[in-house]
């Protein structure tokens, strides 16, 4: 009971910080938000899942593929950020 | 194969703590603090992944400070969203 409502938790906070960085993606038409706003989606539906996937289930691990996905989406938004700079 | 994916998540959030973390210093943007102390508590719950699943027995379970820290990262971020960001 305690796990589920802090995976709901997890995923709640997640998905207010994606709706942040989608906003600043709508107002300066950075692409860098818009990528953080997509991994921060993706840790929100891996809490998600991980609250509704049972413990024993081997499906798990798909979760943390999932999560790795989401830091490499990050980590790919930063290398695209310093690409931009060094170019102009 | 699953504990290969456990340590990738701790270096990529490792990864990713440094780099934001680093941009801050140069630009004292406030929003890269926030993105690089969020990352720095993912980091944290990511290394205890691999701890908990990959080296520990199943008999200890550290599901709850994974989950803790993975909630005080995404407090910290709200936090610096909401009332620092700008």
């Amino acid at each position: 009971m305690l796990r589920s409502m802090l995976n709901g938790a997890v995923a709640m906070g997640w998905l207010a910080c994606a709706l942040f960085f989608l906003r600043f993606w709508k107002q300066s038409n950075e692409r860098l938000f818009g990528f953080f706003s997509l991994s921060f989606l993706m840790q929100a539906l891996t809490s998600a899942a991980s609250g509704l996937i049972d413990a024993q289930d081997e499906r798990r691990n798909y979760i943390y593929v999932a999560r790795l996905v989401g830091f490499l989406i990050i980590l790919y938004a930063i290398w695209d950020k310093n690409r931009g700079n060094r170019r102009r | 194969m699953a504990e290969a994916v456990y340590i990738l998540c701790a270096l990529t959030s490792v990864a990713c703590a440094v780099l934001l973390l680093r941009a801050w210093k140069r630009t004292q943007s406030r929003l890269l603090l926030w993105s690089g102390l969020c990352f720095v508590g993912l980091a944290v719950s990511n290394v205890l992944l691999f701890v908990d699943l990959g080296l520990l027995p199943p008999s200890i379970d550290l599901y709850m400070p994974r989950q803790l820290s993975t909630l005080a990262a995404v407090s910290v971020l709200l936090y610096g969203l909401i009332w620092d960001a700008t």
